[in-house]
């Protein structure tokens, strides 16, 4: 054997090995864009056909999420029947959720804290939809266990095992732990403290929260900056915390308000008769269970017409908008005649299709929020893969100190003897590394390949050469503006504050008029809405 | 062309002496647990091994090294290939010598593995390839090699074939390697025929033993059972062997024994009739797990009931305890009366959709050992199960052992009455299981057990039946928490109660 031939021969061998492995290790999958071409067209269009027909109604809502949608419940339940909703590119917004052969997954969010006292909005809406069974307004009402987490809850892969909990405490030194306890002391200390106005230092919805300047204080450093001036730099809280700014604001914590940081912790301290403190209620669906109850509870679908609001206007008589709907790549307009109006969309959106937002003191400079972009990952998998040692499989698998958010497991809620033979893992990752317009414009040119290997990160961590043995495909949405980031000052933008405000005839409803992209805040502003119209109309 | 084919031999060679390596470590760390240990021990015995093989080849002749060579895969391959079934045997047959069998195999390979390479490369030395060259082909062949079975062991072999079977198929492999070089160099191997006889004759026991191992591991098992095995099968849900024993049949699931056919009917005795002697007027029963046919074997003995529902997981064990003749006959053929339904479903799944009332309901599931099977003794399970029971119906729950898992049993009861149940516990004893629990369910706040059977029992009478609803004081209540799924103590108190009854 010559040379040559040994080299010729044992490269082909080699390459064909590792050809192989690459090709068994190859996840195929599709990505989503919800609401990309549509609001970019919107915003960079300069004239819309006009419109072939008008339609009126009584109250028009523009926007199908968490706000739009319980502002069409709280207007049924408040006796208003002549209601329009333009849903928007994608029904259910931040909650929409998929499906795929009976397996049901989320798109967008997946969970919610139990509601505090301050929240009687969700608790009607929990009870209504038979989620709440008993006591809806008692500070420990018993819910449905069904929806309530079942344990275990949540793991973290911590040096190699995964352990319960998401703060790592086995193989943490004691010093460590000292200050992680210190940290959730601090807590309790807002989470009982309340202002000289009676309202508790840090309520949802924020809006109940407690006006002392002593706690508004807290919006003027970021988080990173406030724990460094409590002397908490533990790394494993550091990282915990950071964890959760990301997860619930899309940034690190040094880009986050204080104020915000800490409300994530302090607010929500809704118990139950039938679970732990710190329970949470979760669906295979995620949030999508909410809005569909939601949507049902507001008569379906038929109020709803197709299409987006792409123009909104203030007169005499009320309000105007033009609505379109692209079918088969041609847009089509309706104009729309309503007394009133819920403009449910976020800012980022509203300021390309409202001209008249100056009027209420909005500056984009000021006020419009910088927007986190995200990826929400759905595995769909034909077998679970072997796990590593430690803690089992739970619903929530985060692994320390990776970009990723971890993964939530579709049907750990289900109740049955032997495991399913599909399941969905929802990797959820916000893009929080690049500033949020570079990273759109990346996600903008980014391969389907690209997206799953950023989305894969943590699940390859956890599972190693197993994982792409078990998946079938895994369907990505990718979200450029999942959610407003509450920076530092966020609760001081005036112009977001005036469009609280608002008289009508428009008014607004939207998670981004708190700045915190959560339900509970989402649903606030849309009953607040819907409350004011029917005060208005009786 | 030569020179190829010994370095070709390299390869192979080299994917055999890892995978028995890594078979070794998957094996005893499969066997005696703590796989970090075992593979740290297995591959330290084994290159020491593989560096005496080495030392000790500078003691064959130049002359000699094609034929050593040959027979060095002879050995490989016979010791190699029988490795995994044989140490999987010694387990189950003599578990004491089980780790010295273990390191005698692994180093015996290990010597004779280190032997290969050496002598492959005297034969190429002897035919003047450069050395430098010659050095860098064989160990490049020889990690490749490697390579190949690090990614097919864990992905493949391991996973489909087995470890006993992936064994034999690398035996096979040392042998046909041995035959390949005995034709490349007849004339340089010395007393070829009788080599090739001896590798035909290795070669056709590997055969046997990659046909024959379902049924080595059928042997490996009895011995671990201690008795003969009348059936075995590994269903997707679980694993079913059933032994018998003179007239004493067993069935294990996953290894746990689920019953002794000396001793079932007090079990299923208890567990039926004092709530079908109480309910005369009884027609729809349901039966949640129990694919064995026992406990429905005793509720057929009533002839008020009218329709027996039983919902069972796993098919291939419902088709054994309906086809398998002495099953058939320990549970009198029960399957097959026209009263019986058979859905096989997962039935906490089944009750979420069911639409029918029962009047009497047995849940025999397996014991609360993993969150999973927690759920099935939860406060929403017991609510749904609740909804499909008549108003003056009952429940009997399978509930552990009071006695060795006094906090989990008393968290069922707790978790029952949590769901509404008004609950009646009672305890009998089963000789194979030792103290063993039950709890009575219904929506009525009084439950007398029978003074008196209707129907002929071997092991209740009125006095059994009266103590079994008494505790005594070294059983009585413990106040714990219901089966929340929320948190699930269930889980956790059945864990630490086994934890302090077995070392």
């Amino acid at each position: 054997m010559r040379r040559r031939d040994f080299l010729i021969s044992a490269t082909a061998l080699a390459g064909a090995g590792g050809g192989l492995f690459a090709y068994g290790q190859r996840i195929a999958g599709s990505a989503a864009y919800p609401g990309r071409e549509l609001g970019h067209w919107l915003r960079d269009a300069a004239s819309l056909p006009t419109a072939s027909e008008t339609l009126e109604t009584d109250v028009l809502i523009a926007g199908s999420g968490v706000a739009g949608l319980t502002a069409a419940w709280a207007l049924k339940k408040g006796g208003v029947n002549e209601v329009l909703t333009v849903p928007g590119p994608e029904p259910h917004g931040n909650a929409a959720g998929g499906s795929d052969g009976g397996l049901r997954f989320p798109t967008g969010a997946h969970y919610l804290p139990l509601p505090s006292l301050e929240s009687r909005h969700v608790r009607e809406m929990l009870f209504e939809f038979g989620i709440l069974q008993k006591d809806p307004y008692a500070p420990r009402p018993t819910y449905d266990e069904r929806y309530l987490i079942h344990a275990p809850a949540e793991r973290v892969l911590y040096a190699g095992a995964w352990q319960e909990g998401y703060l790592p405490t086995d193989g943490v030194s004691v010093d460590e732990r000292a200050q992680h306890t210190r940290f959730f002391d601090i807590v309790d200390f807002y989470s009982n403290a309340r202002g000289s106005d009676g309202k508790r230092a840090f309520a949802v919805p924020l809006e109940a929260s407690s006006k002392e300047q002593r706690f508004l204080d807290l919006d003027k450093t970021s988080f990173r900056a406030w724990l460094v001036g409590q002397e908490l730099e533990a790394p494993t809280l550091l990282w915990y915390l950071d964890y959760c700014c990301r997860d619930d604001y899309g940034r690190h914590l040094d880009e986050i308000s204080a104020w915000a940081g800490l409300h994530y912790f302090c607010s929500r301290d809704g118990e139950a008769a039938n679970a732990e403190k710190g329970a949470v209620l979760t669906w295979p669906e995620g949030l999508c269970a909410l809005t569909e109850r939601l949507e049902r509870g507001a008569g379906g679908r038929r109020n709803w017409l197709e299409g987006s609001i792409a123009r909104l206007s203030v007169g005499e008589s009320g309000v105007e908008a033009l609505a379109v709907a692209v079918r088969d790549g041609i847009p089509k307009t309706t104009r729309i005649k309503a007394r009133y109006a819920v403009a449910a969309m976020p800012l980022y959106v509203l300021q390309h299709v409202f001209d008249g937002l100056s009027g209420y003191g909005f500056t984009r400079q000021r006020d419009l929020p910088r927007y986190a972009p995200w990826l929400v990952a759905n595995f769909l998998m034909h077998a679970f893969p072997e796990e590593q040692p430690g803690a089992p499989l739970s619903w929530d698998n985060v692994v320390y100190r990776e970009p990723g958010m971890g993964y939530v497991v579709s049907t750990h809620q289900d109740i049955r003897m032997s495991r399913p033979e599909r399941t969905a893992f929802t990797a959820y990752y916000a893009l929080s590394d690049a500033e949020p317009e570079e990273t759109r414009r990346w996600l903008d040119r980014a391969s389907g390949d690209e997206l799953i290997h950023a989305a894969s990160r943590d699940l390859r961590l956890a599972y190693g050469w197993r994982l792409p043995l078990c998946v079938e495909r895994v369907a990505i949405t990718v979200r450029g503006h999942a959610m407003a980031v509450p920076e530092p000052g966020f609760l001081s933008a005036a112009g977001r504050l005036a469009l609280r405000d608002s008289q009508g005839p428009l008014y607004f409803a939207h998670s981004d008029l708190s700045g915190l992209s959560v339900f509970e805040e989402a649903a606030w502003w849309g009953y607040r809405a819907a409350a004011q119209i029917v005060a208005r109309r009786a | 062309m030569f020179d190829r084919i010994l370095v070709i031999s390299v390869f192979f060679v080299a994917s055999c002496g890892l995978a028995y390596e890594l078979i070794a470590g998957a094996l005893s760390s499969y066997l005696l647990g703590d796989s970090v240990m075992q593979f740290s021990t297995v591959i330290g015995c084994y290159l020491f091994a593989m560096g005496v093989g080495a030392h000790i080849s500078r003691y064959i002749r130049d002359e000699d090294v094609l034929t050593r060579f040959v027979e060095v895969e002879l050995a490989i391959g016979f010791i190699g290939g029988i490795s995994a079934a044989l140490l999987f045997l010694a387990f189950a047959w003599l578990a004491a010598p089980f780790r010295a069998l273990l390191y005698v195999l692994v180093f015996a390979i290990g010597a004779l593995i280190g032997m290969e390479i050496p002598l492959v490369m005297r034969a190429l030395h002897a035919r003047q390839a450069q050395f430098a060259d010659l050095v860098s082909r064989v160990l490049t062949f020889d990690y490749l090699g490697a390579l190949a079975v690090a990614l097919l062991f864990p992905m493949l072999l391991a996973p489909h074939l087995g470890l006993a079977r992936s064994g034999f198929l690398f035996g096979m492999l040392n042998v046909a390697v041995a035959f390949w070089t005995i034709l490349a160099f007849g004339t340089q191997v010395q007393r070829p025929r009788g080599k090739v006889l001896r590798a035909a004759i290795i070669f056709a026991i590997l055969c046997a033993g990659f046909l024959a191992s379902d049924r080595l591991v059928y042997w490996g098992e009895r011995g671990m059972y201690g008795d003969e095995i009348v059936h075995a099968i590994t269903t997707p849900y679980q694993r079913l062997v059933i032994t018998r024993w003179h007239d004493d049949l067993r069935l294990y699931i996953n290894g746990n024994l689920q019953f002794s056919s000396r001793d079932e009917h007090r079990y299923h005795e208890a567990l039926v009739h004092p709530a079908l002697e109480s309910l005369p007027w009884a027609r729809n029963a349901l039966i949640l797990g129990g694919g064995d046919g026992l406990a429905l074997r005793e509720i057929l003995r009533y002839p008020n009931i009218k329709q027996v529902t039983l919902v069972d997981l796993d098919p291939q064990m419902t088709r054994l305890f309906s086809s398998s003749q002495p099953l058939v006959e320990l549970n009198h053929d029960s399957f097959h009366d026209p009263r019986v339904r058979l859905i096989n479903a997962d039935a906490a799944r089944w009750i979420e959709t069911a639409q029918e009332d029962f009047d009497v309901a047995f849940v025999d599931f397996p014991d609360p050992s993993t969150f999973a099977l927690g759920k099935l003794y939860s406060v929403p399970f017991y609510a749904m199960l609740k909804k499909r029971i008549a108003e003056h119906g009952l429940v009997v729950v399978q509930a552990t052992s009071p006695f060795f898992a006094p906090h989990a049993y008393w968290c069922i009861e707790a978790t029952l009455r949590e769901a509404g149940f008004n609950t009646f516990p009672y305890h009998t004893y089963v000789p194979s299981f030792g103290e063993w629990g039950f709890i009575l369910a219904g929506n009525e706040n009084q439950f007398v057990p029978p003074k008196h059977y209707r129907l002929p029992m071997r092991y209740l009478n009125a006095a059994v039946s009266e103590e079994m609803f008494s505790f005594p004081p070294d059983m009585q209540r413990i106040e714990v928490e219901p089966n929340h799924l929320n948190s699930q103590a269930l889980v956790r108190y059945f864990d630490e109660d086994w934890h302090r009854a077995i070392r």
